[in-house]
């Protein structure tokens, strides 16, 4: 796939780091060769708070890059280890693209090993923005981007988009509070967007969901769900948590009261148009970190039945009728890994307003277990 | 939900159609999403379905947008042995061969479990009741609404033998009836001139509603014939310029290197030809009454007040309705048509086209058409009548073996006064270019002019690239991939209404009548491997202008 230049680990002064790259993107082209390209759509920083997650996150960049051209800024903020200044590294990868001629883009990491060194990066960002491309901020810590304070908010300042994943957060309910309050004031701002990978993750459920449930197709489902069981992953409760917030959102319930059994089960009394419903999400012990299968028990042809989502097999999510003889519904799904997640995520800048929608209903439900 | 609630359905079997009752779960997304259905393929033993549907369609299964209920149904004659079998072999090679993606295991596995094929004739009432129970039993097994999306990949004049039986045999769902829904793909070419357009419109509309017609022209569904709206809608610079006042003319070249006899490079043996649709149709048909036209539509319309189907395509068809019409007289000065001779195309010595007509003829055994005047080039220069673009022309040029394969739209803007950096008329400034390529490299390029660095101001030309894959990375989706996605979601915007096929012809019928009553025994030549004869020259060096090197 992409190769990279040499020198890689070569400190660069932050202010040399232009020319290093131009000189390496120079460097690219092969005498007689096909001009190499440099491509580069947006300006993407990513930030993250451990070398270990850094040297993964820099296994993925040249996936990342491969489905979005950016000039990668990696910051890794590790207070504690060291040093007033952040140190600079640079690098060119290139990838065949483009009829076959080389793609080249740039990564900046910046290693700041100290508080005063962390406090420092969002100038360092400043200066090494491309301008005129639209500013991409990747919170790549395993908890909340509010949780960043005030670095979030500085290196968020010209973003058009902040990209987390909530996968793993450690106190879900809480990090759930925080990020809906988080994306309710984003949501004023007229050019920036935030997105969590765990929503894109959740694109096919929700997808076959609305499938499943037509009215069209399922007359009467909807109106009378009566409960929601969510099996999910270790560290996907979020994930789960969105899926149902979601659901809420769309048709409308009104969340009543909320229960956790720690690490088994957390559990809703909702309020629908129709009556009454039971939503739970139910932590499997091991497995994928992912929303693994789905039950809503609904009246089916006027009878109590229910629906049954989960994977028939690797890349094919069916809907499954209980009480009901009738071919599943399946549609493929593409695995994605987190680069692919990420490069696609990275061009759908637009404001998705399910996905705000589905958010304030998480907080309420958030809310009702906090009390 | 808030709909009046269908008693009936449940997934086995028919269904109502999902549209047919809203969906709160589905509000809100973006688009229409395509709904469950069988795609059934008149014609999946030929050419276009092995090249072109069979991998469009696995990758739409790939990249996981088709709906939960699905399968694809080739019907026709052409197999051999089991005709699922046959067909799953056959789009397997189709995939390998074209796809843009290889096909892999698991979802070719996944993909190939709904292809099914039935065998039998167009015009055989009882091989469309086989397909028919075919179908009705893939709905019971495949959960399918009884929804149809029919792909007419036949030659037009049995388009309407196809349509009829359909018809006949019940296929063909009422759209009143708000239930499942019946959709008709019609390929190009729709009629060789003005009133056989008419003739199969109004054959295709005894059995197919308007809203159910889809008539494809796959140069719609590319990224760049897209983008020409994005560029002209979503960017403030051009939408002022883009009128009689600043552009001096447009050109639209769709340049193709290959000719119509395709032979294998190392033995030299004929192993395609497109002789057979292509003699007695030439470039005029073939290239600019659809493609071309339609390019030139998304180029010239006003901006429509939305982006809904029929918005956009009222835009399209009123600048059809503004083309000058064209007099024996004007055809004459304003229509060049020429045919290759043999040349060179790539450092490799290639034969003429009347030699490639009696080649073709000849090993079928077929009577040789004398002294064919079937075009292969044509060059045009048409003028819309219209507040914007009133003297502006527009010069199109189509061609086979040209020396590559090019396609462009390129909008030159007038020059500035001849004062200041302008001042010597010997050697003016190079005029202000934006050319958005259609392919083989998808992607725009402004033309402007720059300093050279120095002491002395010497003025360069230089270019501001865009590149689509360089820019974008992805592997873009083939332009049948969108449009087949578009039909499944009952989304026409990119599909020709019947009104815009029928003032397409009604421009290009006149050079038509002109030709036929000009008893022309011999074209125009060019040498195959340049760029079109002298006469397109001189057609657009009358006006003070050239043609863009490509």
């Amino acid at each position: 796939m992409a190769s990279a230049a040499a020198d890689e680990s070569t400190p660069i002064p932050i202010d040399r780091v232009e020319q290093e790259l131009a000189r390496r993107l120079h460097d690219l082209q092969k005498p007689g060769g096909a001009p190499a390209l440099r491509a580069c759509m947006s300006n993407l920083v990513i930030f993250c708070d451990r070398k270990p997650l850094a040297e993964q996150l820099t296994n993925d960049i040249p996936a990342v890059v491969a489905l979005h051209p950016a000039r990668v800024l990696l910051l890794i903020g590790e207070p504690d280890s060291g040093g007033d200044e952040p140190i600079a590294t640079v690098s060119v990868r290139y990838h065949p693209a483009a009829k076959g001629r080389p793609v080249g883009s740039e990564q900046v990491t910046l290693h700041a090993r100290s508080r005063t060194a962390i406090d420092r990066l969002p100038f360092a960002v400043r200066g090494l923005l491309i301008g005129d491309l639209p500013v991409n901020l990747w919170w790549a810590t395993p908890s909340p981007p509010p949780f960043g304070g005030s670095l979030l908010y500085e290196l968020s300042e010209r973003a058009q988009q902040v990209i987390y994943d909530s996968i793993g957060w450690p106190e879900p309910a809480r990090g759930v509070v925080a990020a809906a309050s988080w994306l309710s004031q984003l949501g004023r701002c007229r050019w920036c967007v935030a997105s969590d990978l765990n929503w894109r993750r959740l694109k096919y459920w929700r997808r076959l969901l609305a499938q499943a449930l037509d009215p069209g197709s399922a007359p009467g489902a909807l109106d009378s769900i009566s409960e929601v069981l969510v099996e999910h992953g270790p560290h996907a409760v979020i994930q789960a948590w969105e899926l149902v917030s979601w659901l809420a959102a769309r048709l409308g319930w009104q969340v009543a009261a909320g229960k956790v059994q720690p690490g088994i089960e957390i559990s809703w009394q909702v309020a629908a148009p129709h009556g009454k419903i039971q939503v739970r999400l139910r932590r499997l012990a091991d497995g994928p970190s992912e929303v693994r299968r789905v039950r809503l028990a609904c009246r089916l042809r006027g009878r109590p039945g229910a629906l049954n989502l989960a994977y028939a097999e690797e890349q094919r999510l069916a809907a499954v009728l209980e009480g009901i003889d009738a071919a599943p519904r399946t549609i493929t799904v593409q695995a994605q890994s987190l680069a692919e997640l990420v490069g696609r995520q990275l061009s759908d800048r637009e404001r998705d307003p399910l996905f705000s929608a589905s958010m304030a209903v998480a907080r309420v439900l958030a809310e009702s277990v906090l009390r | 939900m808030q709909g009046e609630t269908v008693s009936s359905s449940l997934w086995p079997g028919i269904m109502s159609t999902a549209t047919a009752l809203s969906n709160p779960l589905t509000a809100g997304t973006s688009g229409l999403l395509p709904q469950p259905c069988l795609l059934v393929i008149f014609g999946a033993a030929g050419d276009l379905s092995w090249r072109k549907l069979l991998p469009a369609v696995y990758n739409l299964n790939v990249d996981g947008v088709l709906p939960s209920h699905f399968a694809v149904v080739g019907f026709g004659l052409g197999s051999e042995g089991d005709g699922d079998q046959w067909l799953r072999r056959r789009a397997l090679d189709g995939v390998r061969h074209f796809s843009r993606r290889p096909p892999d295991d698991s979802h070719w596995a996944d993909f190939a479990r709904a292809l099914f094929y039935v065998e039998g004739s167009f015009n055989d009432a009882r091989a469309y009741e086989q397909l028919k129970a075919r179908l009705d039993s893939l709905d019971q097994q495949f959960g399918t609404p009884g929804s149809r999306v029919y792909y007419l990949a036949v030659p037009p004049q049995v388009v309407p033998i196809c349509v009829d039986h359909l018809k006949a045999a019940g296929m063909v769902h009422d759209p009143a009836e708000g239930q499942a829904f019946t959709r008709v793909i019609v390929e190009k070419p729709i009629g060789r001139d003005l009133e056989s357009a008419r003739q199969i419109n109004a054959d295709v509309a005894k059995a197919f509603d308007e809203t159910q017609t889809y008539r494809i022209d796959h140069y719609l569904g590319k990224e760049t014939v897209q983008n020409l709206l994005v560029v002209r809608f979503a960017n403030s610079i051009f939408e002022p310029l883009w009128n009689q006042k600043y552009v001096d003319h447009v050109q639209i070249t769709v340049a193709e290197d290959e000719g119509l006899t395709h032979r294998d490079p190392q033995t030299g043996e004929v192993t395609g030809s497109r002789i057979g649709y292509y003699e007695g149709v030439g470039a005029l048909r073939d290239m600019v009454q659809n493609h071309m036209l339609q390019v030139l539509c998304l180029t010239a319309m006003e901006p429509p007040w939305s982006l809904d189907a029929d918005v956009v395509r009222d835009a399209k068809v009123a600048v059809l309705r503004c083309l000058r019409r064209m007099t024996p007289k004007d055809v004459e000065q304003s229509v060049v048509r020429a045919q290759y001779i043999a040349g060179d195309v790539h450092g490799e010595p290639v034969a003429g086209y009347r030699h490639e007509v009696r080649e073709y003829f000849t090993q079928r055994r077929q009577p040789v058409p004398a002294d064919s005047t079937s075009e292969t080039f044509v060059a045009l220069r048409l003028f819309i009548d219209n507040w914007r673009w009133a003297g502006v022309p527009f010069y199109l040029r189509t061609g086979k073996r040209l020396p590559k394969r090019s396609s462009e739209v390129a909008i030159q803007f007038k020059d500035v006064p001849q004062i200041l950096f302008n001042a010597q008329p010997e050697v003016p400034l190079e005029p202000t270019v934006l050319s958005l390529r259609v392919q083989p490299e998808e992607g725009l390029s402004l033309r402007i002019a720059s300093k050279l660095p120095g002491p002395k101001i010497r003025i360069y030309p230089v270019k501001l690239e865009f590149n689509y894959s360089a820019s974008f990375g992805e592997n873009a989706p083939e332009a049948y991939e969108r449009l087949i996605l578009d039909v499944m979601a009952g989304d026409a915007t990119l599909f020709m209404r019947r009104d815009g096929v029928e003032a397409a012809w009604e421009l290009v019928t006149p050079i038509l009548e002109t030709w036929q009553t000009s008893h022309q025994s011999s074209l125009p030549e060019y040498r195959a491997g340049t760029w079109g004869p002298l006469e397109a020259d001189r057609l657009i060096e009358a006006d003070g202008r050239q043609w863009r090197i490509l």
